[in-house]
């Protein structure tokens, strides 16, 4: 009984006494927490960081896209947060605005490597709160038109003129819907949740709205367009239910014509659209109208309570430093216009590229605004409940601005 | 000092100590949070707040603003729809199935084993499922309707507003129905075989014998499955998050998507917590009304 109290003890004072010598021996130590996948940057740059023995070891975990903000939070407030997180860009303002990460202007004003003025302007102001920089953008990434040219062909349009304004999307979109084909003209996505946001939101835009003022004039009309296309049955009324992934699925299954997407759509699309395909800027409300798109995609940030802010900013430093492999080796798209994307080698990859890289100049973020999330159902339940016929677009839209201006206070 | 030790061995005090061991199981598991949950529903709680026990208190604030809000009365009335025709769905397939696997002819235990398939599979398996199976444009359900003729168009189950509560009905009664008639069954094969035979005897009919023998005896097991039933309709989440997400136009929400809705995607954990007091008021009306109305049985 003694004995073996005696070894038990023994084992746990040789292990505590191993732990800390290992500990003190050690690093700096830098944990991140970020959705990446291993076949996505965050744990390969990672790896190849700790590979270069700075002094800095970087501790990797992988977390949910549902968890992100939750399990944030919960570490925050119990003290236990990582030193550095991805969150998605619209969530930026939510930490950013009570403190929670780091204000890191002066570490970039001094930066070598991260400098402001080389990123698109869209993610940039995402990370900005009160005119300071809270975080870097990891990557980014837009919305665009996906048209499917031998459809155009079949139905009397030039493939290599696709639709540029509203009135010519709708009409190109009733030319293309063939009922008895199973085809539909257009595929998008109005669904009761961000991604509902996130599709409206550039459409509002180009007319001059936004979400500050949702209920403007262009941006009813922008409503009223979207249900022309659904009461016309130019797009599927599961719609309203689907997102973007399934949605252009039924592009690539040759069940629509044209289908509004982002990049990440590329690589699947190359594999199973047996089709000529091409990508075409969001179509305006008129021609010469201001130009706008949605920006998605993950920001870095470093948490305001980390004990080892320069080491960290380092670790975001060499991230940065590696942005011109992202979409080679990575498949997403830096958030800086001072890279030149280089080829792929596949022909319409590239060509697809040159336009979601110039759609991502007006790309805008949404917000930033640290109730975001409440902005954005306002916009959802509008968009639904103009689409479902039960309020008239411009009812939808009061109702919807009503609850915004509640939020914005 | 002995007398309490032999109490606590072998007398009252055992018997105390039986209760209580339970009772403070039940209280940390369920009522603490229970408690805290009807505390965080009169304060206000953002995500900062949420690690910390002192947040400020705002009384009846949650309260006022949710029922201010023009969306809480449809959703209320969708929930008491999607509990109602739930249960009714669910209990009336179910035991119709029992009966008839009640009557017992070559491999009908085989076969009523084979229902429970639906019972043991994930709720969100359950719902991507039925999301392709009331697809618009190519589910199945709509095939199938179209071509016995029943249906001239497509439906859009899920992005009809008419029918999107239905939708999420009709899979919910699917996948519990088998669980109705496994315990409907165990009720049935409760009832003692002789006083079918006495009643054949007296001359009555089969209608009589299932109105006067079947239905009283089976009073407490039905009252335990409608009782079980509301519980579990109103804990389904996942056929809700896996076919129409509350949509289109929340006229497919009901009040527990509602509250994960508002506590998880728009970090209001106050307004979520309210929500979820006042299905607890609801479910313990339920329950009330369930251990009345089993009160009398003699049971043993």
């Amino acid at each position: 009984m003694d004995i073996r109290r005696f070894a038990i003890l023994g084992t746990v004072a040789l292990g505590t006494s191993l732990a800390a010598f290992a500990a003190s021996a050690e690093d700096v130590t830098i944990s991140v927490w970020s959705l990446d996948r291993d076949i996505q940057p965050a744990p390969n740059l990672i790896n190849e960081f700790n590979k270069m023995n700075t002094g800095i070891k970087v501790e990797y975990r992988q977390i949910q896209f549902d968890d992100v903000v939750s399990e944030a939070m919960r570490a925050y407030s119990t003290g236990q947060a990582p030193d550095i997180i991805a969150v998605d860009n619209p969530e930026h303002a939510l930490f950013s605005s009570r403190g929670a990460f780091l204000d890191l202007s002066d570490m970039i004003a001094k930066s070598s490597v991260v400098k402001a003025e080389n990123y698109f302007p869209g993610p940039l102001a995402s990370v900005t709160w009160e005119g300071k920089y809270y975080g870097i953008p990891k990557a980014t990434n837009t919305i665009a038109l996906y048209y499917n040219k031998d459809m155009f062909k079949a139905k009397g349009l030039d493939p290599s003129k696709p639709p540029q304004t509203w009135d010519e999307l709708v009409e190109a979109a009733r030319k293309l819907t063939d009922p008895a084909a199973n085809v539909y003209g257009l595929a998008f996505s109005a669904k009761a949740n961000e991604e509902g946001t996130f599709q409206f939101l550039p459409w509002a835009q180009m007319a001059g709205g936004g979400y500050d003022h949702i209920n403007s004039e262009g941006a009813v009309k922008a409503l009223d367009i979207w249900k022309t296309i659904l009461d016309e049955k130019l797009a599927s009324p599961d719609t309203l239910t689907r997102g973007q992934w399934d949605s252009t699925g039924t592009f690539n299954s040759g069940n629509a014509a044209m289908a509004i997407s982002g990049p990440w759509e590329l690589d699947r699309m190359i594999k199973e659209a047996k089709f000529d395909w091409g990508v075409a800027l969001l179509p305006v409300p008129e021609v010469n109208a201001e130009r706008s798109s949605a920006m998605g995609d993950f920001n870095w940030a470093i948490f305001s309570n980390t004990e080892h802010p320069e080491e960290a900013f380092k670790v975001l430093e060499y991230f940065v430093s590696q942005d011109d492999r992202m979409f080679k080796d990575f498949g997403q798209l830096p958030a800086r216009s001072d890279i030149a994307i280089p080829p792929t080698g596949e022909p319409k990859k590239d060509a697809a590229l040159k336009v979601f890289v110039e759609q991502l100049k007006y790309a805008k973020p949404r917000g930033p605004h640290p109730e975001w999330p409440k902005i954005s159902k306002a916009i959802q339940d509008a968009i639904q409940a103009a689409l479902t016929g039960q309020m008239s677009s411009k009812e939808a839209l009061d109702q919807a601005a009503e609850k915004i201006k509640a939020v914005l206070g | 000092m002995k007398r309490i030790l032999a109490s606590v061995t072998d007398g009252k005090g055992f018997d105390i100590g039986l209760v209580l061991l339970p009772l403070a199981f039940l209280f940390i598991m369920s009522g603490l949070p229970l408690v805290y949950n009807v505390v965080m529903s009169f304060q206000e709680v953002d995500m900062f707040s949420l690690g910390s026990f002192v947040r400020p208190f705002v009384g009846f604030k949650n309260y006022v603003d949710l029922f201010s809000q023009p969306e809480t009365r449809p959703i209320l009335l969708n929930t008491a729809l999607f509990v109602s025709s739930s249960i009714a769905g669910q209990f009336l397939i179910g035991f119709g199935l029992a009966l008839f696997f009640w009557m017992n002819f070559p491999g009908a235990s085989w076969l009523r084993g084979l229902f429970l398939v639906s019972w043991v599979m994930p709720g969100l398996v359950v719902g991507a499922i039925w999301n392709w199976i009331l697809s618009g444009d190519f589910g199945v359900l709509n095939f199938f309707l179209r071509e016995t003729g029943v249906i001239e168009g497509n439906i859009f189950w899920r992005s009809d507003p008419n029918y999107s509560l239905w939708a999420v009905i009709i899979a919910n009664i699917w996948l519990g129905t088998s669980f109705n008639m496994i315990l409907l069954s165990v009720g049935l094969s409760g009832i003692p075989k002789d006083l079918y035979e006495a009643a054949e005897l007296d001359g009555a009919n089969a209608l009589q014998r299932f109105f006067t023998i079947t239905l009283p005896m089976m009073r407490s097991t039905i009252g335990a499955i409608i009782a079980l039933g509301l519980i579990f309709t109103l804990q389904q989440f996942d056929l809700f998050a896996g076919i129409t997400s509350g949509g289109p136009n929340n006229s497919s929400n009901v009040t527990q998507y509602w509250a994960w809705d508002l506590s998880f995607r728009q970090y209001d954990f106050a307004k979520g917590a309210t929500i979820s007091v006042i299905m607890i008021v609801f479910v313990m009306l339920a329950s009330v009304v369930y251990v009345r109305s089993t009160r009398h049985e003699v049971r043993g």
